[in-house]
């Protein structure tokens, strides 16, 4: 799969749809979109890992700074990646990756669901 | 304006909205262009012209006025001139006409000039009377060197053509006197002037190029001057029309005599001019603009020789249009090539972070040549300056318009798409920088809404009948011109590509620098063997990438005091020097931490304090084992690490406890221990993310295959090692490490 970073809005708030492998080859990608999306200094933001192939440990730094980048800027980053996307969602939790921003299995409204 | 015929000619070559969107159709217009105002078939009434043949002079055609202005109707020139007249036209005939100059003669009492000139085969003679011509006067004539050197002194073109308008108006006492030049798509603006008091300035008006059509421009390119002494004269035929011979009419184009289009008299009567006249102004073979005298009161005709010398100034002025211009470029190109050095020199001070040299210096990118916002892209990193559009349309613009060329002064109007960024990008410069795919750097200007007044309302011309009438009303007209920005200079745009491939050498430079350094670096994180420690044996096996960029994988034997060994293996994100650095000083920091010998989890405690205070950012993965080697008890923690595998009994099974968050990830953050026992002829395997990490293989089934050969493979922790990582296969794109240990 091409990796793309696509702007979406779930539940009508902004959201980055991560497709294809994130890695150090195309980490960047995500990173000037997300500060394009942090820019405007959004009250949400979800990132969707769900279509996510690969995730390496480049790809899970920039989620780490991307949660606290979102912190600064005083926004509710929400991760999701369900589970059944074992082979990203391993590498989350082996990280603890959830002790910095709530993964939940699938964008709710809620924002609750925080992942193990 | 003077001599400027009236009727449209083709459309601008510009994409730019037209302006001067006109009310003809384009079969009008071609046929405008075809008016033969070269063969007008008259003359005007100021002089008499008589064609001859150059053999024996005999007339072969002659303007209807000849016997009114030369007191007689001539066979041949011999009826008119003296002897010593005939001999001095003979010289002239053998020599270079242009240079022979008028001839001062009185075939009928009344002093003439006689000019001379060629067309067709055929001597063209005109003949004008010397009453009734205005005179400067000798005074002027011999203030002539000042004149010229006033006209050289100047560095500017305000200048230049300040004096210029100045010292025409002195010399031929027309009651305004304009410099007059043509832009890109031959619309004129009046750039000097000067006037009678009592008239309105037309300093700054525009004049829409349809106001001279393509073959008058022509004409001007080649002859520098023309003069209209009585704008409402009533043309003189010539007589026959055509040159018996040839069955052609006379060319006029080189006569002084030639009569205008008629379209263009009206032009003239509309703007109230009652005697004009125009010298060329000639850049290097091309038409820059006009000298433009107007005459509000009646028939006003300068002497021959005060219209020479007008010429003569409008000729020096044109030889120092070019340096003046030239100079005025320089002093912009010198400009921006010293900002292009300073910034290629901050560079060369950091070239280790290119993109702080050009963002954060006192010279920025944005420096280096008149724009309101500027955008580097380096390493995948946006930085913005200044005036631009958001980060993410600066993201869509830059590459859009590095497809179309990258510049372009009129965004909105060339490429589909950008309506929203009008404001701060209608000017866009974007440049490639190599080594990294995606990097640029760009520069922005405004729109720019430019008023623009035009003498008159452009649009009025109209057809009607077929011909095209002249516009009617010249009162100042004012017209707003949208979606275009200051155009891109030349040399700003030679700066903005050279800086760019200095900084795409940098980058490579830089690249392949960084290589050989982390490569040097990297090898000081391995041991060059590993130590021995009585009761325990060690395998390891560390694989770099097959990229050229080294990753961040370390491990590390660290005795300590208690007699126990720690085992550190280890993983910093990221690759290249960064990571290697990263790597370096994780590795220090642990091994002191280790040193004090309080456990596995408080020194993962405290790397993970070092990390978040003094390596913002940075994420790293740890897991650390303590063995004793006398009673096989284990300790072991994990900072977000993969679960180390512990083999016994032909069993194994991946180690899950004891784990805790990535090192980065939090300020602070307590880590778990577990405690297990190694027994004689178990074996503990800890391993980097490379070895399992497979695009083809998802983690949990990499996890469940490491375990698995473990579990199966007999012989040395060496051995195991080996076996593991032959049979796993890693991707060779990150680093392999793999250490394994058992006791004796």
């Amino acid at each position: 799969m091409q990796f793309a970073v696509d702007r979406v809005a779930v539940h009508g708030r902004p959201g980055l749809r991560v497709r294809g492998e994130l890695d150090i080859a195309t980490v960047a990608q995500l990173a000037s979109s997300v500060a394009a999306e942090l820019a405007a200094s959004p009250r949400t933001l979800v990132v969707d890992l769900t279509e996510t192939t690969f995730l390496d440990s480049s790809g899970a730094r920039q989620l780490a700074r991307t949660a606290k980048d979102a912190a600064a800027a005083g926004t509710a980053l929400q991760v999701v990646c369900p589970r059944e996307n074992a082979p990203v969602r391993l590498v989350i939790d082996l990280l603890e990756l959830q002790r910095l921003v709530p993964v939940v299995e699938s964008a709710s409204l809620s924002g609750g669901e925080v992942g193990s | 304006m003077t001599a400027l015929p009236t009727t449209p000619t083709g459309h601008p070559p510009s994409p730019a909205p037209d302006p001067l969107r006109r009310l003809v159709d384009d079969e009008v217009l071609a046929r405008c262009a075809d008016e033969p105002i070269a063969v007008p078939g008259a003359v005007q009434p100021h002089g008499a012209l008589l064609a001859v043949t150059e053999r024996d002079l005999a007339v072969v055609v002659a303007s209807a006025n000849a016997a009114d202005v030369l007191g007689t109707t001539p066979a041949t020139l011999a009826d008119l001139l003296t002897p010593a007249e005939l001999d001095r036209l003979g010289e002239a005939l053998a020599g270079d006409l242009v240079e022979a100059g008028p001839m001062r003669v009185a075939p009928g009492g009344a002093e003439l000039d006689l000019v001379l000139s060629r067309s067709g085969g055929l001597l063209v003679t005109e003949w004008e009377p010397v009453a009734g011509a205005g005179q400067a006067g000798a005074a002027w004539h011999r203030r002539l060197p000042t004149v010229l050197q006033r006209l050289s002194a100047p560095t500017t073109l305000e200048g230049l053509t300040a004096v210029l308008a100045r010292e025409v108006r002195a010399l031929t006492g027309f009651d305004r006197v304009m410099v007059y030049r043509f832009d890109a798509e031959w619309n004129g603006e009046v750039v000097a002037e000067d006037r009678r008091a009592d008239l309105e300035p037309f300093l700054g008006l525009h004049y829409p190029a349809g106001d001279i059509p393509a073959q008058a421009r022509a004409l001007y390119a080649t002859n520098w001057m023309r003069l209209i002494p009585d704008a409402t004269y009533t043309p003189v035929p010539l007589e026959p029309p055509l040159v018996p011979g040839t069955g052609r009419p006379l060319d006029l184009s080189g006569a002084m005599l030639r009569s205008v289009s008629p379209v263009h008299l009206e032009y003239l009567a509309n703007m109230g001019v009652t005697a004009s006249m125009s010298v060329s102004l000639i850049d290097r073979g091309r038409l820059w603009g006009l000298i433009s005298c107007h005459g509000y009161s009646g028939a006003h005709r300068p002497s021959y020789a005060d219209r020479t010398a007008a010429e003569f100034l409008g000729r020096t002025a044109s030889l120092l249009l070019h340096t003046v211009v030239g100079a005025a470029e320089r002093d912009g190109m010198v400009a921006v090539a010293q900002r292009e050095a300073e910034l290629v020199a901050a560079i060369g001070r950091t070239p280790r972070t290119p993109a702080a040299a050009l963002v954060d210096g006192d010279r920025t990118v944005l420096d280096l040549l008149p724009a309101a916002g500027a955008a580097v892209r380096l390493d995948g990193r946006l930085h913005l300056l200044g005036a631009t559009p958001p980060a993410e349309r600066v993201a869509a613009v830059v590459p859009a318009v590095l497809r179309a060329g990258g510049v372009t002064d009129r965004l909105t109007l060339a490429l589909p798409g950008f309506d929203d960024v009008a404001d701060d990008a209608s000017g866009v410069l974007a440049v490639e920088v190599g080594g990294r795919r995606g990097d640029f750097l760009a520069w922005f200007r405004p729109e720019t809404p430019r008023e623009v007044s035009w003498g008159g309302d452009p649009r009025t011309s109209k057809v009607t009948d077929g011909r095209l009438s002249p516009r009617r009303s010249f009162a100042r007209w004012t017209e707003t011109v949208r979606g275009t920005a200051r155009p891109w200079r030349e040399h700003e745009v030679t700066a903005a590509r050279a800086l760019a491939a200095h900084l795409g050498e940098a980058v490579l430079a830089r690249a392949g620098e960084d290589d050989r350094l982390a490569a040097a670096l990297q090898r000081t994180l391995l041991l060059e063997e590993l130590p021995k420690v009585p009761g325990v044996v060690l395998g390891a096996r560390y694989r770099p990438s097959e990229a050229d960029v080294v990753g961040g994988d370390w491990y590390d034997l660290v005795p300590l005091p208690s007699g126990r060994l720690a085992v550190v293996l280890g993983d910093a994100a990221g690759h290249g020097l960064t990571a290697a650095s990263v790597t370096a000083q994780l590795r220090h920091a642990l091994r002191a931490a280790l040193l004090r010998d309080e456990g596995p989890a408080a020194a993962l405690a405290e790397l993970n304090r070092l990390v978040a205070a003094l390596l913002p950012g940075e994420m790293a993965t740890a897991v650390v084992v303590q063995l004793d080697p006398a009673s096989g008890e284990l300790a072991l923690a994990s900072a977000g690490h993969l679960p180390a595998v512990h083999a016994g009994d032909g069993a194994a099974r991946l180690v899950t406890d004891g784990r805790g968050p990535a090192l980065g990830l939090l300020d602070d953050a307590g880590y778990p221990q577990a405690t297990l026992r190694l027994e004689s002829g178990d074996r503990l395997l800890l391993y980097s993310d490379g070895l399992v990490e497979r695009r083809d293989r998802p983690l949990p089934d990499g996890l469940e295959a490491v375990r698995a050969v473990v579990a199966g493979a007999v012989g040395t922790p060496q051995e195991v090692v080996d076996a593991v990582v032959d049979a796993l296969d890693p991707a060779g794109t990150d680093d392999v490490t793999v250490v394994g240990l058992a006791r004796v």
